[in-house]
């Protein structure tokens, strides 16, 4: 890496003299209040029938930008235009009736309504036709088909999916006629599987005219999908490329400014991985630094790492014995899970999502009962459900749902890092809380995990989705736990807040402790793991040396055909 | 009617709007009020010229309706006015005029029990014009606020004060030691004082006719009464209507509902209608709005109203009703205050002095059932008939009040219309609510 | 010129402050120009308000009359709702409050008086801590709705009230004097049991507005400062991340609504203790204390320390309210102007959420108006 001359940004597309662009934006500024300025003069311009990727780390401006377009906020500077002219949205109302819809991260839908009335919810077209299920169905049934994205449409939005209400989402624009689709990481929540649908889908709908704004942080998407991608970075456009005449560290670079070192804590990868499959990796510095650099950028395949962990073979520290337990609706969805995790081991846990990975680390945190079936650290067995046993034994947990679970989004730095210690005698004395003591902690972990925020007072809902995923962190690994349930840890963030926490981690497990890793990004799983359990339909479908196994592998146990 | 009327507004309305909206009432100026009633003023005030006639050659009183004192220009109402003393007609002027306030527990547009005393209020002002300034207060609920009130009508330099309300009288009792040179004076209470009074009137007596008029219109015998609270005025006054009942015919069965409420239309509607259900063919009732005259009327049944002529809300159905007449006595009291003869007293006011009036006759009351009712008010009047004397035969088949005994209006011992607590034979129900 | 309203994530601390101030000089204006629509002198009401309320002879104890009971209710509302609890039910815990104390007091009449006074705080805390309790286990364990099940349960407890007094031959009911057999009464308590005021001049200031006030200041550092407050604060941001974090949640509702409770029923003592000094059923209800207790805490911001504030405020405007009112006054119009101020007040609160920008663009232009309006249609 590192070695490409540097060519200079494409010019911006603007060489064209054909139609107008199908949305552009032109000097785009966005102050919000406390100084923070999301975006800076951004300029910004797509075309029909393309597949536009907007790239830059967490916190550049993509979202922001995004809203605007979608008029859910004003630009403080700045022009907005669709085809050549020029409009000024006052609500998300008004970009609708322009033809350009956001499919959001946080999907907002109906839980209790079936997908065809959240499809129609809030729309209604001239004529004044009512509300027939019937029409509406096969309507949507027929743009399912045309774009495959596939939903039942008389399905309850609470039974689906997070893949799936993201198709809804997608449905809810196209069946009104979206010319304009924004999405907004829409690759998060989806399975490899789904997300080569979801690329189908965006393949057939600018092949009708139509154009997508293609929102991401990941490099191979945006390679795979995008024909061209302006980049932001910090809040301003940097410039915009042609897929055509760039690769990955051209972007890469352009996105965070700098060469990545990549693979910095990667410990199996391929070539290179058995020559420092433990210590070199762990030692991790929580930051790029330029300091030892390994492996390439291949994912192709898995190589023949080092499997010799386990060498002492010390007794598991967490380990779960035929654990059953019922989903949210009361249906059974763990039966008979037995793992066990060694001091020190990262256990991957791989499957597609919704195959019990949330409820199985539940289970361990204790906030869901197991019927059946034993947990135990060390020697100790923890009560089913009790979440304040589980913490007690040393059990920490990194939720999927970081804002919602996660942290008190409403609290400070210092009262999020306390959300369990308060309950130590360090924190209190008698009923009152030693709050100017856990600052001064806060302060020393808010360096310690690089938590960018303007002080301990600060309030967590106020930070970036790196800075939060730090606190949750820092709460959790500080308490220098026995194991780590780490549920999704780097979905969501950008390559260095990504690292960041792999580096965490695996400094985690050096210290000794036991790590749960569930991840739906394999590559994730596959490079940071020891071993990797395979979760299908609740049941481990298998457990492997994560250096002794191949992609092939591990996807046959994921679709059940292994 | 004992005053203790409820504001047991809508409470639930006030937290659904105190959540959504945040501007909820503040719990004590719920109702509405459209203020001065003279505006207002419903069909039960009859013109001063109708009551005479139907009321009969035995009542002629010139200001035998509410409505007389109100009309304005009505010399009837001028010629009832008590004189005032060259004295006080000097102290008391224009510019110095004596202030006569009254505490109202409901709003002064009630239709009901505070709107006719509102009706008194308008009687004095006019009476006496500029030498007299009239105030109220309304909607006070009962209890420390009240005694709140109370300082605040002396601030502004009230003379003579009026309570409305039986649950007034802990605070009038207080403010009448507090404040030993203003007068009080309390409606339906029974403490008296140097400086505090008590009035009220012989609604029973009124009962008793409507109780005639419906035990002569009932055709099977069954009559309902949508009563409100089972307190001793509520008993005296449903016993008085079942003795007239039955004194036109013997068999006449009254069956009580009670509603715990003063003024809650939905709740008198279901009464009355439940009542329907179970075959009556006349109602009464001893509540504040016109209601089970509305569901009578629309059952096609006949009614007995209660507080003011209410005919104009289901004039088919209507027999009669008991009224006050409240003007002409605050009217007396406000003189004498001004001319400085005011005594403490226990007024108990009745046909006589035209304190209890009946409302004009239905249509359907046959000419010899006005006969004999206006027979028994002439004998009230000359003070040869008192329903409550004996013999008087409880519900249960005891004996109430031997014959030959009178209760009295209010004793501190024993037993007394003010302390009634049973029913008599004929009322159907408990008289424990 | 147009009018936009953006949300405004964080609004700064001084117009948060400034807020409510402005907000009254609004209502000030808007009730003003009510009153001279309506024919009266508005400076001349707003001069009778400050002298009835506040330099009146009796007017200010008038004022602390009022705002004594609704700080009471205004605390229960305030901290329950804090955490997200949505206690109803004040109107009902006070009326049980007001059972146990005129209970106890009667019981206890002939002990001395510092005895008689602090069992009579025990009886209403208990009483009405108990009866928040059912709401609050139904809440905890059976997640069944604290709004409907409180809220029903303030008919219960009038009921409970009327039952005592007018229906049975209770211990709280009078069924020996002479009056009592006129109309049903509660029994008086006896002078032992009449909480004592603290005299300032003329000016009474309740026993029950002093304790109110410790409390007010306790709550806000329980809230403020205590593990139990964390929880609370927690859990009413987000009740996956207090669970997640190991927190009972279920003991913290319970805990909540009996303080919650507690301090209505505390309230009702005050209302037996301070003023009325028998249980009256017919008083309590028609002063509907509890639901006016949401209106307090709701303009307080639910923030303990402001609810002493508000409390006196609305208790000096239901003062007031009573001192205008008369024959060319109607209480209704005292009411639209009260009304006037609370919706200013809380119109302000909402408003000082977003963001209101006066521009001076042109009316555009939006070659979109016309589809959106479409889509409207």
């Amino acid at each position: 890496m590192a070695t490409h001359v540097e060519t200079g940004p494409a010019p911006a597309g603007t060489a064209t003299a054909g139609p107008p662009p199908a949305v552009a934006a032109s000097g785009v500024t966005k102050r919000f209040t406390g100084g923070v300025v999301a975006n800076d003069r951004v300029t910004f311009e797509s075309r029909r029938g393309e597949v536009h990727a907007l790239l830059g780390e967490n916190g550049a401006g993509k979202t922001t930008l995004c809203n605007i377009l979608t008029g859910l906020y004003r630009p403080d500077e700045g022009d907005i235009s669709i085809d050549g002219r020029a409009v000024h949205f006052r609500s998300p109302h008004d970009a609708h009736a322009a033809g350009i819809f956001m499919v959001h991260q946080h999907l907002s839908l109906v839980d209790s309504l079936t997908v065809a009335e959240n499809v129609v919810l809030g729309w209604s077209r001239t004529g004044g036709v009512r509300y027939s299920p019937h029409r509406v169905e096969a309507e949507i049934t027929e743009i399912a088909e045309r774009y495959h994205v596939r939903v039942d449409p008389r399905a309850r939005v609470w039974q689906l999916s997070l893949g799936e209400r993201q198709r809804v989402d997608i449905l809810k624009a196209l069946y009104r006629d979206a010319r304009i689709l924004i999405l907004d990481e829409p690759t998060t929540v989806l399975t490899p599987a789904e997300i080569e649908q979801l690329f189908s889908s965006v393949r057939e709908m600018v092949a009708g005219d139509r154009t997508v704004v293609f929102i991401s942080h990941k490099l191979p998407e945006v390679l795979e999908i995008a024909d061209r991608v302006t980049i932001l970075r910090k809040g301003r456009s940097v410039t915009t490329v042609e897929r055509a005449g760039t690769d990955a560290s051209q972007l890469a670079r352009l996105m965070v400014g700098h060469d990545l070192a990549e693979g910095r804590v990667r410990r199996a990868t391929a070539g290179s991985g058995s020559q420092a499959p433990l210590v070199g990796p762990r030692t991790g510095s929580f930051f790029p630094t330029g300091g030892v650099p390994t492996a390439g950028t291949s994912v192709a395949g898995i190589g023949d790492a080092s499997g010799a962990v386990d060498s002492p073979a010390p007794a598991p520290m967490l380990r779960l014995d035929a654990v059953c337990a019922d989903g949210d609706f009361g249906r059974q969805v763990l039966f008979d899970v037995t793992l066990g995790i060694r001091p020190g081991e990262i256990l991957g846990i791989a499957g597609v999502a919704g195959n019990g990975q949330r409820e199985l680390a539940e289970v361990i945190a204790g906030l869901r009962p197991h019927t059946k079936g034993s947990v135990r650290v060390g020697d100790e067995p923890l009560t089913s459900g009790d979440a304040r046993g589980a913490i007690e034994r040393g059990i920490a947990f990194v939720p999927e749902d970081r804002m919602g679970t996660g942290v008190s989004p409403s609290l400070s730095v210092t009262e999020n890092l306390i959300l369990k210690a308060y309950r130590s005698g360090a924190a209190h004395a008698g009923p009152v809380l030693l709050m100017s003591r856990a600052d001064a902690e806060a302060v020393s972990l808010m360096e310690r995990f690089d938590i960018r925020a303007s002080g301990p007072h600060a309030l967590v809902r106020q930070l970036s989705g790196g800075n939060v995923q730090k606190v949750v962190l820092a709460r959790e690994l500080s308490s220098e736990p026995r194991v780590v349930i780490a549920a999704s840890p780097t979905r969501g963030l950008d390559v260095g807040a990504t690292e960041y926490v792999r580096s965490v981690l695996v400094g985690a497990a050096e210290r000794g402790a036991a790590i749960m890793l569930i991840s739906e990004d394999l590559d994730e799983i596959v490079e940071l793991s020891d071993r990797i359990a395979v979760l299908y339909e609740g049941r481990v479908a298998g457990i492997v040396d994560a250096g002794r196994c191949t992609y092939e592998e591990l996807g046959l146990m994921m679709a059940g055909a292994a | 009617m004992s005053g203790t009327r409820t504001t047991r507004s809508v409470m639930a309305i006030a937290v659904i709007a105190a959540l959504a909206a945040g501007c909820g009432s503040t719990g004590t100026t719920t109702a509405p009020s459209t203020g001065t009633t003279a505006s207002v003023a419903p069909a039960s005030v009859a013109p001063a010229s109708v009551a005479p006639a139907s009321v009969a050659p035995a009542s002629v009183a010139p200001a035998s309706s509410a409505a007389a004192s109100v009309a304005p220009g009505a010399s009837a109402a001028a010629a009832a006015v008590p004189s005032l003393t060259p004295d006080a007609a000097a102290k008391w002027t224009t510019s110095h005029p004596f202030k006569a306030a009254f505490i109202y527990v409901g709003a002064a547009s009630d239709a009901g029990w505070t709107h006719a005393h509102d009706v008194g209020r308008l009687a004095v002002q006019t009476a006496f014009g500029g030498r007299v300034e009239t105030m109220f207060k309304e909607n006070v609920p009962e209890g420390p606020q009240c005694a709140q009130v109370i300082t605040q009508l002396v601030n502004q330099g009230a003379n003579i004060i009026f309570g409305t309300s039986f649950g007034f009288q802990p605070s009038f009792v207080a403010a009448a030691q507090k404040y030993p040179n203003v007068l009080f004076e309390m409606a339906t209470g029974t403490e008296q004082s140097a400086n505090l009074a008590e009035y009220y009137g012989a609604g029973e007596n009124g009962d008793y006719l409507s109780g005639m008029a419906a035990g002569a219109a009932t055709k099977n015998g069954k009559i309902g009464f949508v009563a409100p609270f089972a307190i001793p005025e509520v008993i005296r006054e449903i016993d008085a209507y079942t003795m007239g009942a039955r004194s036109m015919n013997p068999n006449a069965t009254v069956q009580v509902v009670w509603t715990n409420t003063w003024f809650d239309p939905a709740k008198e509607r279901q009464a009355a209608e439940s009542l329907v259900a179970k075959g009556v063919d006349v109602l009464g009732d001893g509540q504040d709005s016109p209601t089970t005259g509305q569901v009578a009327a629309a059952a096609g049944l006949k009614w007995t109203g209660y507080d003011s002529n209410q005919e104009s809300f289901a004039p088919n159905a209507w027999l009669t009703a008991t009224t006050y007449n409240w003007g002409p006595y605050y009217t007396r009291e406000v003189a004498a205050a001004m001319n400085g003869t005011w005594k403490t007293h226990f007024y108990y006011g009745g046909f006589n002095d035209d304190f209890v009036v009946m409302a004009p006759f239905g249509q359907s009351v046959s000419q010899a059932t006005q006969q004999a009712i206006l027979a028994k008010e002439a004998a009230m009047k000359a003070g040869t008939f008192d329903p409550f004397t004996g013999p008087i035969t409880k519900q249960d088949g005891s004996i109430g009040v031997p014959a030959g005994t009178t209760l009295p209006v209010y004793t501190t011992t024993g037993l007394s219309k003010y302390s009634i607590d049973w029913f008599v034979q004929g009322v159907i129900g408990s008289a424990k609510g | 010129m147009t009018l936009r309203i953006e949300r405004s994530l964080d609004a700064p601390r001084w117009l948060r402050v400034a807020l409510p101030f402005l907000s009254l000089i609004l209502a000030a204006i808007l009730s003003g120009i009510v009153l001279e629509l309506s024919g009266h002198d508005a400076l001349g009401t707003y001069r009778q308000i400050y002298s009835a309320s506040l330099t009146s002879t009796g007017g200010l104890t008038a004022t602390f009359v009022y705002a004594t009971p609704l700080l009471f209710t205004g605390l229960a509302v305030a901290i329950a709702f804090r955490m997200r609890v949505w206690n109803i039910g004040g109107e009902g815990q006070l009326y049980m409050g007001a059972i146990g104390a005129s209970g106890v007091g009667l019981l206890l009449g002939g002990w001395s008086q510092p005895l008689v006074i602090v069992a009579m705080m025990a009886g209403g805390i208990v009483a009405g801590a108990l009866w928040a309790m059912i709401p609050g286990v139904l809440r905890a364990y059976l997640q069944t709705n604290e709004i409907l099940v409180s809220l029903m349960l303030n008919y219960v407890a009038g009921l409970a009230m009327y039952l005592l007094i007018y229906d049975s031959q209770s211990f709280w009911r009078d069924l020996t004097s002479p009056t009592a057999l006129v109309f049903p009464q509660g029994k008086n308590l006896l002078p032992a049991a009449t909480w004592p005021g603290i005299q300032l001049g003329s000016f009474t200031l309740p026993l029950g507005f002093v304790v109110a006030t410790v409390l007010a200041v306790l709550l806000f550092m329980l809230v403020r400062a205590t593990r139990f407050g964390f929880e609370m604060r927690v859990m009413a941001d987000s009740p996956n991340a207090a669970r997640y974090a190991g927190m009972r949640t279920k003991r913290t509702i319970l805990a909540v609504m009996a303080i919650s409770g507690a301090l209505a029923g505390l309230g009702g003592a005050s209302q037996i203790g301070d003023f009325g000094h028998v249980l009256d059923p017919r008083g309590l209800e028609q002063a509907q204390y509890g639901y006016t207790g949401i209106v307090v805490a709701a303009l307080a911001l639910y923030n303990p320390l402001a609810v002493v504030i508000v409390s006196i405020f609305i208790g000096a405007l239901t003062n007031a309210g009573f001192a205008l009112q008369g024959p060319s006054f109607p209480s209704g119009l005292v009411g639209t102007m009260e009304g006037i101020i609370l919706f200013s007040v809380l119109g302000g609160e909402i408003l000082g959420r977003y963001r209101l920008r006066f521009g001076r663009e042109p009316r555009h232009v939006t070659p979109l108006d016309a589809a959106g309006a479409e889509a409207d249609a």
